[in-house]
């Protein structure tokens, strides 16, 4: 690989008493990237961030930070820091203060501080905010005082441990672009713990996605989407229908798969399938294409193709989500919604189909 | 008119009550007592009148000084051994154990009376009592040691004793305040387990210290029982003095003029103690910079 990995994770396995809740955990995180720790509540995304940071002992496996094993180190003499998910802004001292807390332990002499503190104060836009008490900011603002004093210590790595989780929507949104700025602005690797697809996505130059304390897949946030490697991450990342059947055929150029009455082609993907071998396709809502079949047509047979009747429309702005009851499944169906108005309507028969690209073959 | 919002009158009920019984009980009784200690006693009759006199014959007593000296040092004592016994076992308590099982434990002392609890000191003090007799079959020690009994020391381990579930009771509910978000936001920064005792966990319970240290301080250098009882000829304190005043010589405005003297003693110590805290850094506030 180009970038040298500042965080590296060899077979990091932790266990609370008989409950394993990290399985063998290898990764490495790429200087001054932003990589997202995504996956559903529970799978292990705190405590795997926790590893790193030195707050939990792994039960088997290393880490090591810059080439140096940390294993051992405690939290305070390892080069990262971290962004609390409830912030634990320190309610005795003030903004400026909260934001020295790490500069005084090292002992910096007062103008230096003074000067870092402000132009830390002045990246997170808190200028005159430094006499502030705590309990006088607002959440967004108490967010970016969390990342300040994070930030002023110049780490290595930037844990953030679902940062957004406790601001609203619109401020998140905000947020997110800020935290962009400020990543670009410092150069700091950031490992960003989500359960927020969408924030994933945004936020990220890889997602490390996780599920039951196993990573899933890595990748960027449009490799993960185009290409998921399986059922859950292809599930997890945004809308997608599921399609499942047997392989009736198979060759070096395609694989064929009988979905409900019909059968479907994928091109081979590097897959290895047997014949016979229950399997899953994937597709994009946006990935179909939806005709109307006009009433005492006959239903065309065909490869790649569903026929159905629509279930339901939902408007979401500038884009329409039909729900389409096919045979086998209900499929959902996106597009973007047309100048002239005119829509698909409840109960109308529609044929849906697909390029065989479109489609993604999986396993597991 | 005046509105009085449905919550401040929702507020004002529920503070009723307790202003009620502190107003009939205590601010009153303390008002009527301030200006008793500027009376004068005849004869066991109070005399009105506007003197400093009883001030002035406490402050001119040396046995007074001796006296509110000895209360001093029980309330210093105590209340320091306390605070530094109990802070340990409260951070255990909060930072170390799940359940409450051990807080429960220790309060559970608190059931059997002040009086059984001095007198069960007395068996373990005493000439005959348990650490004589250890020592001597041991053989470090050939004749019981005499002061450990009728001693301030005695007077100072009872008066812990009994003070340790109180100050265990502030410290915990002090420290169950200091989330561990805190100690790891600390840690993660830089401080070392010392620093962040100094820097974070002190400052952020300083109120409950205070509570602890003073509530002790004040109790057990107001007490006179145990004195009386366990801190032989030269461990007795002003408390004494002034129940005597009430009890038998008849003289309140006196007894009142003394008490009053020993709140001034009480109020300068709490203020020292504050302004040590400051001086020690532990105090929260905006202490660094400009
Ligand atoms: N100190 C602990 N003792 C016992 N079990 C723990 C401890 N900390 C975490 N766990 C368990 O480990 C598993 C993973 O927890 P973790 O906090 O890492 O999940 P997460 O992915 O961060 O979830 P969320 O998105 O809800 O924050 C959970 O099943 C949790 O119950
Ligand atoms: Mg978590």
């Amino acid at each position: 690989m180009s970038t040298p990995n500042i965080v590296e994770l060899y077979g990091v396995t932790k266990a609370f008493g008989a409950l394993t809740v990290l399985h063998d955990i290898d990764l490495g995180i790429r200087e001054g990237e932003i990589l997202t720790l995504l996956g559903p509540s529970g799978c292990g995304k705190t405590t795997l961030m926790r590893i790193i940071a030195g707050f939990e002992a792994t039960t088997h496996g290393r880490v090591t930070i810059k080439g140096s094993d940390v294993s051992y180190l405690p939290p305070d003499k390892r080069p990262v820091n971290m962004v609390f998910q409830r912030y634990a802004l320190f309610p005795h001292l003030d903004v400026f203060d909260n934001v020295a807390f790490g500069l005084r332990l090292k002992k910096w002499p007062k103008e230096r501080v003074r000067e870092a503190v402000q132009h830390m104060l002045h990246l997170v836009q808190l200028d005159d905010y430094g006499s502030r008490w705590i309990h006088e900011l607002s959440g967004g603002q108490a967010q970016r005082v969390a990342l300040a004093r994070a930030l002023v210590n110049a780490p290595s790595v930037l844990l953030l441990d679902e940062p957004l989780a406790a601001l609203d929507l619109k401020i998140r949104h905000h947020m997110l672009a800020e935290l962009k700025r400020i990543h670009q602005e410092t150069g700091t690797t950031f490992i960003y713990v989500t359960h927020d697809q969408d924030e994933a996505t945004i936020l990220s130059d890889r997602i490390v996605l996780m599920n039951k304390g196993c990573i899933e897949q890595i990748g960027t946030p449009e490799e993960m989407y185009a290409h998921p490697g399986s059922l859950f991450c292809a599930r997890f990342l945004g809308e997608t229908n599921i399609l499942s059947g047997a392989v009736s055929a198979t060759d070096s150029e395609a694989t064929f798969v009988n979905v409900g009455p019909g059968t479907a082609k994928v091109p081979a993907n590097g897959t290895a399938v047997l014949l016979g071998q229950s399997v899953s396709l994937a597709i994009r809502p946006e990935a179909l294409q939806v005709a109307r079949i006009g009433a005492g047509e006959a239903a065309p047979e065909g490869v790649n193709a569903l026929e159905g009747v629509v279930d339901d429309v939902v408007f979401m702005g500038s884009r329409v989500v039909y729900s389409i009851r096919t045979p086998i499944e209900t499929i959902k169906y996106q597009e973007t919604r047309s100048l002239d108005g005119s829509m698909l309507a409840r109960g109308e028969r529609v044929r849906a189909s697909w390029r065989p690209e479109a489609a993604v073959l999986l396993t597991r | 008119m005046m509105k009085i919002s449905r919550q401040e009158r929702m507020g004002l009920g529920l503070v009723a009550p307790s202003f009620f019984f502190l107003l009939v009980f205590f601010i009153i009784p303390a008002i009527l007592l301030f200006v008793c200690s500027f009376w004068m006693a005849q004869a066991f009759r109070l005399i009105p009148a506007f003197t400093f006199d009883n001030y002035a014959r406490a402050l001119s007593n040396t046995g007074f000084y001796f006296l509110t000296w000895n209360a001093l040092k029980n309330g210093l004592c105590t209340a320091v051994l306390t605070v530094v016994l109990s802070f340990p076992a409260a951070y255990f308590i909060v930072y170390r154990t799940r359940g409450n099982l051990l807080f429960y434990l220790i309060l559970v002392s608190w059931f059997s009376s002040y009086l059984v609890r001095i007198y069960a000191w007395r068996v373990i003090l005493g000439s005959n009592g348990l650490i004589n007799t250890t020592l001597m079959q041991l053989g470090l020690i050939d004749q019981p040691l005499e002061m450990l009994l009728f001693s301030p020391f005695a007077t100072i381990v009872t008066l812990t004793h009994i003070m340790l579930p109180f100050g265990l009771l502030l410290l915990v509910s002090a420290l169950r305040d200091v989330k561990k978000e805190y100690v790891e936001a600390a840690r993660d920064l830089g401080a070392s387990q010392t620093e962040v005792l100094t820097r974070v966990i002190l400052p952020m319970c300083y109120k409950g210290v205070v509570g602890a240290f003073m509530f002790t301080f004040v109790i057990s250098a107001g007490d006179f029982v145990t004195p009386q009882l366990l801190g032989g000829r030269d461990g007795m304190t002003t408390g004494i003095l002034i129940a005597n005043q009430f009890r038998t010589a008849g003289n309140w405005p006196f007894g009142a003029a003394m008490a009053f003297l020993l709140l001034a003693a009480f109020l300068v110590v709490y203020l020292g103690f504050v302004r040590l805290l400051d001086l020690l850094r532990l105090a929260p506030g905006r202490r660094f910079h400009d």
